[in-house]
């Protein structure tokens, strides 16, 4: 049976540049749906595969010259790629990892864009995510390597009076930047009171009056007598409208700030976001089916693969806050989805999963290899990654589990004089709690386009950021257990 | 021409530089994910290093750094290098504004441009001619994010009467060249109410009903707008209005169209009726007009139910899942 025809965007005969070229790309995604519904393009997993072995093993073509000062990322994009697709590396292209990652530490701690270029916190991030997946402890291991004194410094020097970051000395401020050094600081054990003082009232502020967030805001201070400058709650308004990829930033650290917040005195106001304001916004993003379901990154603008993770991925995230369905479930109780029950009776999720699903396979992948934006676009490393993880959020359901929470706080052991020793400990158990829920993946087209879970806050498997987290707060992780 | 000859020939083989050692990227080591390079893009990034390595600060760098610049925008480190040298030298800044003129029009969506023109302008402190550039970019790109965002920052950060009087009426320009800009959307949003009171703005019910009848007018023409829909909830949630005040003025958009919006009678100014041409119902509409009900209460939540179900099962069907929780997340708060 063929397709009903989609019902096309509604412009109300009334054209502007926005519905001109939306209607442009309408027609070029209506191309790309089966004419079957009920058979889905499988996933090229192959092809896609060799695709970001040629650049890791090979390279990448003078184009990507643009991205010399990105190479963290590059790297981070590509090995990610291939642990999200099931596929590790063999311990000789780990050691170059390894040696390339650490060309890129700076002499005065985090790591740069390059060797010889600046540190920055957002190659900071590639980096160590990309030494979670390739590197290991011990000489030339990578991880002990990392400067994390030093590199602690270098995140306190880019502290501003309104609790944001400079991205790098002389750079912007945005949430890209809190990001990238939370998850830093989350990884390696560095979060302190000091460090993130102030910083979840930065993000609140980033909030725009549409519910997702913007990159920055601007801070007004008034002097006060003992020379201090007092930051004012208002104004403090954003800059920029509502965007995918600041929205992700935003949340995803709101969601690290939640131990230090919790932990704060009561008498201590803490600040607060819109959730359903959020929310509708979030959902708002969800493209229609003239779309094939994929996702935008503002309001009236268009469809574009990387907000597969940008957007999508921050449903499970305010799942975590108890906002929305999908909250996750310890144990399923066996056999409570019957034949007649199709998966979508037990999905409690906020948005459609399947239809992203079928964005990303039938418009996501290039022919030759590698995922994109859109047709006919050529396909990248950044959207290749943000189309695989995105296709991972659309298939698994990853929560915090109360019960793995319990285990790891359990199973802590470190003095309890140890300097913020709370803190650490919260941050330990939260970040590793994220469990897959059983039984409740949902992969469209047949088990082989099948992806893995990935973090919800770092991007990264659940294998490497257990490793990672382990080393350096020193913990021996207790067994998962198997349920059901 | 006998500059761009001058910039075609390596910094390797020019006697000016013979006294610098370049550095390679990588020694000793064979990387994984390596870009090849262009000889005149790895040319000058050996340079580069060389000069970082050595703390130099001279003019020449500035010429090397616009070299790389050129190649590579998104360079950071050439930005931050360029931008010490600059004051390390105590260069005119006016002169470095003018070059920035030329390459940000050119490499609009880096973030590096921007930020650069922000360092220099807040050591001229001349925010003045920044506005009309700004204007002038987003020709280019109307809805650029680090334009629009470096415009918000003028305005707040210089905070000056004078820079904030002509934005109104520079919004609706750019909203009438495309009322589905969202970027204006929100710089409108920006002025208005969130940057402070602006001189004229004191009549804060005033200003309401002014912007309320802006967007009003706005949604008339464009009914399916999703960036007039937001405008109008962000300045009822921003003011505490309720959603119910909107009633009369919405609810022909939540219906198809009627016989009696076709007839040439009374015109209500206050509400204007959807253009005959649009796609009724408006999905946004349906949503307002359940949000008004679901705050009613009482029998009124049947309505907002049947409207949300309208919406899972026929209007806006992609949402299916949201707007079931929309019916959930109500039921549970009467029952509990």
């Amino acid at each position: 049976m063929a397709h009903p025809s989609p019902k096309r965007f509604p412009d109300d005969s009334y054209y502007t540049e926005t519905s001109d070229i939306q209607a442009e790309t309408e027609t070029v995604l209506l191309k790309h749906l089966p004419a079957d519904p009920n058979s889905l393009p499988s996933l090229q997993k192959n092809q896609h595969l060799q695709f970001l072995v040629r650049h890791l093993v090979q390279g990448f073509p003078s184009r990507y010259a643009s991205q010399d000062a990105s190479q963290p990322w590059l790297l981070y994009w590509t090995l990610q790629g291939l642990s999200v697709a099931g596929v590790g590396l063999d311990p000789d292209n780990k050691q170059r990892a390894i040696d390339t990652i650490l060309a890129w530490q700076h002499p005065d701690g985090g790591f740069s864009g390059g060797p010889g270029q600046a540190a920055h916190l957002l190659p900071t991030y590639g980096s160590i995510c990309s030494l979670a997946i390739a590197g290991r402890p011990g000489p030339g291991g990578g991880w002990d390597q990392i400067d994390r004194e030093k590199m602690y410094k270098f995140f306190m020097s880019l502290k501003q009076p309104d609790g944001s970051f400079l991205v790098a000395h002389h750079a912007e401020v945005d949430v890209r930047g809190t990001y990238c050094l939370l998850v830093s600081a989350y990884l390696l054990d560095l979060l302190t009171p000091e460090l993130v003082e102030g910083t979840a009232a930065f993000i609140a502020s980033c909030q725009t009056y549409e519910g997702g967030f913007s990159s920055a805001s601007q801070p007004y201070f008034s002097p006060t007598s003992d020379g201090q400058p007092n930051l004012l709650e208002s104004p403090r308004p954003s800059l920029g409208e509502a965007h995918g990829g600041y929205t992700f930033c935003s949340v995803a650290s709101w969601v690290m700030l939640q131990p230090f917040l919790a932990l704060q005195p009561p008498d201590v106001r803490r600040p607060t976001i819109n959730y359903r304001t959020l929310v509708r916004w979030l959902t708002q993003m969800q493209g229609s089916e003239s779309e094939l379901g994929g996702f935008k990154g503002r309001t009236n603008k268009l469809v574009d693969g990387c907000y597969s993770w940008w957007v999508a991925g921050c449903f499970s995230l305010l799942a975590s806050q108890g906002i929305g369905g999908g909250q996750g479930h310890d144990t399923r109780q066996s056999g409570s989805t019957t034949d007649d029950e199709t998966w979508d009776d037990v999905d409690d999720s906020l948005w459609n999963r399947t239809a992203l699903q079928q964005y990303i396979l039938c418009a996501g992948q290039h022919p030759n290899g590698g995922l994109r934006d859109k047709p006919p676009k050529v396909a990248d490393a950044y959207h290749t990654l943000y189309c695989l993880a995105g296709l991972s959020a659309a298939q698994h359901n990853v929560f915090p589990s109360p019960a793995r929470r319990a285990e790891l706080q359990h199973a802590w052991a470190t003095s309890t004089d140890s300097p913020h020793h709370e803190l650490r400990q919260t941050v330990f158990a939260e970040a590793l709690s994220w469990t897959e829920e059983e039984g409740t993946s949902n992969v469209e087209g047949g088990h082989i386009n099948r992806v893995n879970a990935t973090h919800p806050l770092f991007n990264l498997t659940i294998t490497h950021s257990e490793g990672i987290m382990a080393h350096f707060y020193h913990q021996t992780l207790p067994k998962r257990q198997r349920r059901g | 021409m006998a500059i761009e000859e001058e910039q075609s020939i390596l910094f390797a083989e020019r006697p000016e530089w013979a006294d610098v050692t370049p550095l390679a990227q990588y020694e000793n080591i064979n990387p994984v994910a390596p870009i090849f390079y262009t000889n005149e893009y790895k040319d000058a990034a050996d340079y580069f290093r060389g000069i970082v390595n050595a703390g130099e600060m001279s003019p020449r760098v500035l010429e090397l750094t616009e070299k790389i610049i050129r190649m590579n925008p998104a360079h950071y480190s050439a930005w931050q290098y360029r931008y010490k040298t600059l004051m390390a030298l105590k260069s005119p800044l006016d002169v470095e504004l003018h070059l920035m003129d030329e390459i940000a029009v050119k490499y609009l969506k880096t973030y590096q441009v921007w930020h650069h023109r922000r360092l220099i302008v807040t050591q001229t402190r001349n925010p003045g001619p920044e506005l009309a550039f700004i204007a002038k970019s987003l020709q280019a790109d109307t809805k650029n994010y680090h334009t629009w965002s470096y415009r918000q920052w003028i305005l707040a950060y210089f905070n000056d009467d004078e820079l904030w009087d002509a934005e109104l009426p520079f919004v609706e320009e750019m909203l009438e060249n495309d009322l589905r800009n969202n970027s204006a959307w929100h710089h409108r949003f920006f002025v208005v109410f969130q940057a402070g009171v602006r001189k004229g703005d004191e009549d804060r019910d005033e200003v309401i009903r002014r912007e309320l009848g802006f967007v009003k007018q706005s949604i008339s023409v464009a009914p399916n707008n999703a960036s007039a829909w937001n405008y109008l909830r962000g300045i009822l949630d921003h003011n505490g209005t309720p959603y119910s005040d909107l009633q009369t003025f919405v609810n022909p958009y939540s219906v198809p169209h009627t016989l009696e919006e076709t007839a040439e009678g009374v015109v209500d100014l206050e509400n204007p009726l959807p253009s005959k041409e649009s796609h009724l119902p408006a999905v946004a509409a349906i949503e307002f007009m359940a949000d008004i009900y679901e705050k009613e209460g009482g029998d009124s939540l049947m309505k907002a139910t049947e409207l949300w179900k309208s919406l899972a099962n026929e209007h806006d069907t992609i949402r299916k899942k949201y707007w079931e929780y929309r019916i959930r997340e109500a039921c549970q708060k009467v029952t509990t």
